[in-house]
């Protein structure tokens, strides 16, 4: 039985009930309008409202992956410092965070309490400091004040190849070298990344998200060997200092493979404290600066002549006794001269004899073999800022042309465009692709990428560049002008330039301006080394062969001794060479010494063009099977040489 | 196959998706202040899911004991909890947490009185409305004892101060009070005399008033202030119609205070969206439906009364959280029933259920 109360207050109980349920359907009807009107009517306003407090773009620096020489030896590292920022908006007095804070940071009270009362939620206060345990402490225990892990570039040889590893910013972005045109490897994956934060302002990382975590930077090795670059860098700076010289520069290559081993400049900086200096120091100029080569240009002249069976070593040309007139212009020799030979003119760098066997080639020929030399082309080599040079089109050449360009005048060149086509002569004909990166690693120490030597054409025949070895050998040989690059222990093959600089002002060229330089490669008949020297605006003495050959040859010397390059049987004119065990630094080059004579070699992780060199000129043949790199060989590593039949080497 | 005449079944669902809903956001929300604050993304759903288990104790106990139980216990109970309020200010016993004393520990146990006071106020009106049915519309036996003694109860939850438990305890004693018959007129009086005492209230605890302008303008002060209702509505707003999914949302880290207590709902209206905040009105709508047919069916006065006062409890609870969050109704600190993390409220709301359930078998007994 249900209970039930009077008539007067049970009447209208129903009635209220439903009221009050009436009351209760307005309140979620409201509730139901407020939620549809922020989350369908609003929503866009208010997401982007919501996303621009949770994203913030965070300079989050992953580790600038390190430069290493190709011996691994440290170029730039990267060490991690503190930076130290402020949150103005958690720092209730900024008067006395200031005050606490100077000392510290050794900075001006007023100075960190002005940007502490910026109108910014996060302001650097003083960005990359190191600072001491106390001092992080006493930084730590402020509101409001924290400090970042910033990663800085450190180059701990300073000066050393600076003008070609180039430096970085202050957020760690590469200006200049290496670091530049490498940067986007070195700096890792993801720079700068938006990132939740959370209403702290700190980014939210947990376990899980790892991924958010900037991949570090790859680490860059070069073909630099950094003893070589020291001795280079040595040997060039004495020059500069001693003639008093506007600026040089120096370059050494491996001319079977085109590495760069050295690349020096002159004036230098250190990339440590890039700012106390100017672009000037800067300049990488062996591939950024172009200069009109002069006399060292007669090689490639010669070598296209000899090439085409215009003219022999031995055949001779009347030199005019010093003065020669072509159309309107009169050339002269630094001696007067009779009657010389292809390859005495070479070794007396006779500017009339060279336009006569320029005259005889042709200027249809000697264009055609300049271009195949690279001039006028950039080399591609990966460096920043690479110029070209200048060799006038082939329908502007007039006779007068081809007779100044025969001896280096009228056309402008980089010294890496020089060191890569005396490469070629050097090693037998092949213009490589110049390079300075060997191979890019991440940060695991996995290759990334790995730069092989690359054949960019033959220029000229093995034969012609035998011919243009001897007749450059006798530049360095007594009478010749690049006597003082001679050494007492290896041919030295080269040639000199004493190039005038010409006026861009007024035409012509300038009195008394001269780049001296010397190029050459030793030992001459098993090239190791290509070297270049040249040196802008000497005082005084400005032969090339004066100036830049003993540059040259303190050079050469102490590398090849570096290297472990050592003369078998003096007083043979065929040079033989052994390699110690010290010289696996180098180039593969020489490397067929490295196997016994009988037994056969481990071809193992070798590529095809590898294999052949090694197996070439040895008493047994190799078949090659698939491509890539080698994987096995019959017979096996070490085993005596097959009686007959090849050497089996299987790729994948 | 559920009809929707089977209230109790109905109730139940309701109650059991609300409180998934409530693990499964109070994971969502606390995780990551939890990894934080204590190393371990699950403390704060741990405990949340022992309460669950302590709650659903306390509603299968609460459905075996017959409701007529509480109109005999009224005044016991009534007595009990206007104690425990009062041992809020024995120091040992009771403690503070932000800035308000709620919180009476007996033992490890630590929990706040206000929240079963709400059942002693319902159980005592339950009863006494019922007992003095027949004079109802007398003022002194009708309306003063059953305004006067829940009143008592009220003031010492507004002294704590608990504003927020206070308002709703209060509203839920006018609407049983005017359900009951009392008459209108006094009710109005009440609420007229009322206003001034309110109002130097509010005047008293200075965070009240500030409560109060933030509600007027929250954007005049986003990044302080009006920083938690900016916030609020922040994340409605990001979650859109459908949600940023599960988990996903970025206003808990950090940007919500009490993201896993009294804004839960804003983090539902992020992650889930309209939808999520659609989906839990309906729920308790749907406990509003079954709790008032439950109390339309009830066997006598006492039972619908309290049926009526149970449901209000809850219900108008949810209705206040959601309308704060919302920036509907001033900030109050409500938690949300069955979905909020805390104990306490969670373990008084399944009593609530339990009652009602067993309010609905006697009622279909008869």
């Amino acid at each position: 039985m249900r209970k039930r109360g009077t008539k007067s207050s049970s009447q209208y109980l129903n009635l209220r009930i439903y009221l009050v349920l009436g009351f209760f359907i307005l309140f979620f009807s409201a509730i139901l309008f407020r939620a549809f009107q922020l989350q369908v009517l609003d929503t866009k306003d208010l997401k982007s409202m919501a996303m621009r407090q949770h994203k913030r773009t965070v300079n989050v620096q992953s580790k600038r992956g390190d430069i290493y020489d190709r011996n691994s030896k440290e170029l730039a590292v990267s060490i991690e410092v503190d930076s130290v920022y402020a949150q103005p908006g958690k720092i209730e007095s900024p008067r006395s965070a200031a005050k606490a804070l100077a000392p510290v940071l050794s900075m001006d009270r007023r100075e960190i309490e002005k940007k502490i009362r910026s109108a910014t939620n996060f302001v650097w206060l003083k960005r990359q400091v190191d600072l001491r345990d106390e001092e992080r402490k006493a930084v730590a225990e402020l509101e409001g004040v924290g400090i970042m892990k910033e990663s800085r570039r450190y180059y701990p040889n300073r000066q050393l190849a600076s003008n070609l590893i180039g430096f970085t910013g202050l957020d760690a972005n590469g200006l200049e070298g290496i670091e530049l045109h490498y940067d986007g490897m070195l700096k890792g994956a993801s720079h700068k990344f938006v990132g939740d934060r959370d209403a702290r302002g700190r980014m939210i990382v947990f376990e899980d998200f790892d991924k958010t975590v900037p991949v570090q930077g790859m680490e860059v090795e070069l073909t630099i060997d950094k003893t070589i670059q020291y001795v280079a860098e040595k040997a060039l700076r004495k020059a500069v200092e001693a003639s008093g010289a506007k600026a040089a520069e120096v370059l050494v290559m491996n001319p079977t493979t085109g590495e760069v081993l050295a690349m020096a400049s002159m004036p230098t900086f250190d990339p440590n404290d890039f700012s106390s200096t100017t672009p000037r120091h800067w300049r990488n100029r062996a591939v950024t600066d172009v200069f009109e080569p002069g006399s060292v240009f007669k090689l490639f002249l010669i070598s296209a002549a000899i090439e085409e069976n215009a003219v022999r070593p031995q055949d001779g040309f009347f030199c005019e006794n010093g003065s020669y007139g072509v159309a309107d212009r009169v050339f002269h020799d630094h001696d007067k001269y009779g009657w010389l030979t292809v390859a005495q003119i070479i070794k007396y760098s006779s500017n009339i004899g060279s336009a006569k066997i320029g005259d005889r080639l042709g200027k249809n020929r000697l264009y055609r073999y300049l271009k195949a030399y690279g001039f006028g082309d950039k080399t591609g080599i990966d460096l920043p800022g690479e110029s070209a040079g200048s060799l006038r089109p082939l329908k502007n050449w007039s006779d007068v042309t081809l007779a100044t360009i025969s001896f280096g005048q009228g056309v402008s060149v980089t010294g890496l465009q020089l060191i890569t086509a005396l490469s070629a002569v050097a090693n037998g004909g092949f213009l490589m692709k110049p390079y300075v990166v060997k191979s890019v690693r991440d940060a695991n120490g996995k290759v990334v990428s790995e730069t092989n030597p690359t054949i960019v054409r033959r220029v000229i025949s093995e034969e012609t560049a035998r011919k243009m070895t001897d007749m450059l050998v006798s530049v360095t040989h007594e009478g010749g002008t690049g006597v003082k690059a001679s050494l007492d222990e290896f041919e030295v093959a080269g040639k000199t330039g004493t190039a005038q600089k010409p006026d861009f002002k007024h035409g012509g060229y300038l009195k008394g301006a001269f780049v001296a330089s010397f190029f050459g490669f030793v030992p001459a008949r098993s090239p190791r080394l290509a070297i270049l020297v040249a040196i802008d605006e000497p005082n005084g003495e400005h032969y090339g062969g004066t100036i830049a050959g003993p540059v040259f040859k303190e050079i050469a010397e102490k590398s090849l001794s570096y290297m472990g390059v050592f003369r078998e049987r003096k007083g043979s004119t065929k040079v033989e060479f052994v390699e110690a065990d010290a010289a696996k630094s180098t180039a593969k080059a020489g490397s067929d010494e490295e196997f016994g004579p009988a037994a056969v070699p481990d071809f193992t992780g070798k590529t095809v063009r590898s294999v052949l060199r090694m197996a070439k000129g040895r008493s047994f043949d190799v078949n090659v099977m698939g491509s890539g790199k080698a994987v096995s060989q019959k017979p096996a590593p070490g085993q005596n040489l097959p009686t007959k039949g090849p050497v089996v080497v299987f790729f994948q | 196959m559920i009809r929707l005449r089977d209230y109790d079944r109905l109730l139940i669902i309701a109650t059991l998706m609300l409180l998934v809903m409530g693990l499964l956001m109070v994971y969502s929300t606390s995780s990551v202040v939890a990894l934080k604050r204590f190393g371990n993304q699950y403390f704060f759903v741990k405990k949340q899911l022992t309460y669950v288990l302590a709650g659903v104790i306390c509603f299968v106990g609460a459905t075996r004991v017959p409701y007529g139980f509480y109109r005999r216990m009224a005044y016991p109970i009534l007595i009990l909890s206007a104690l425990a309020l009062i041992c809020i200010y024995i120091p040992g016993l009771g403690f503070t947490a932000g800035g308000a004393r709620r919180w009476v520990r007996l033992g490890p146990i630590a929990f706040q009185p206000s929240e079963p006071a709400k059942l002693a106020v319902i159980f005592f009106l339950a009863y006494s409305l019922a007992a003095k049915q027949e004079k109802i519309k007398e003022f002194s036996i009708g309306f003063l004892p059953n305004i006067l003694i829940p009143g008592v109860i009220i003031l010492l939850i507004m002294l704590e101060p608990d504003l927020g438990t206070s308002i709703a305890l209060a509203s839920i004693v006018l609407l049983l009070n005017f359900i009951a018959g009392v008459r209108i007129r006094y009710l109005l009086y009440l609420v007229l005399a009322a206003a001034p005492f309110i109002y130097v209230v509010i005047h008293k605890f200075s965070y009240m008033m500030t409560r109060i302008m933030i509600f007027l303008d929250p954007w005049k002060d986003p990044e302080g202030k009006g920083f938690q209702m900016v916030q609020s509505f922040l994340a409605f707003g990001a979650g859109g119609v459908r949600g940023v999914g599960l988990g996903e949302g970025k206003q808990k880290l950090f940007y919500l205070p009490e993201a896993h207590t009294d804004f839960i709902l804003s983090v539902i209206g992020e992650e889930l969206g309209f939808i999520g905040v659609a989906a839990v009105t309906a729920l308790y709508a749907l406990f509003l439906y079954c709790g008032i047919k439950i109390a339309m069916k009830a066997r006598d006065r006492h039972g619908m009364y309290l049926a009526l006062g149970l449901t209000f409890m809850v219900v108008l609870q949810a209705a206040f959280n959601s309308a704060v969050v919302m920036g509907l109704l001033p900030p109050k600190g409500l938690p949300l029933p069955f979905i909020s993390y805390g104990g306490t409220s969670l373990l008084v709301n399944m009593i609530a259920v339990g009652v009602l359930l067993n309010i609905y078998i006697h009622g279909n007994e008869a």
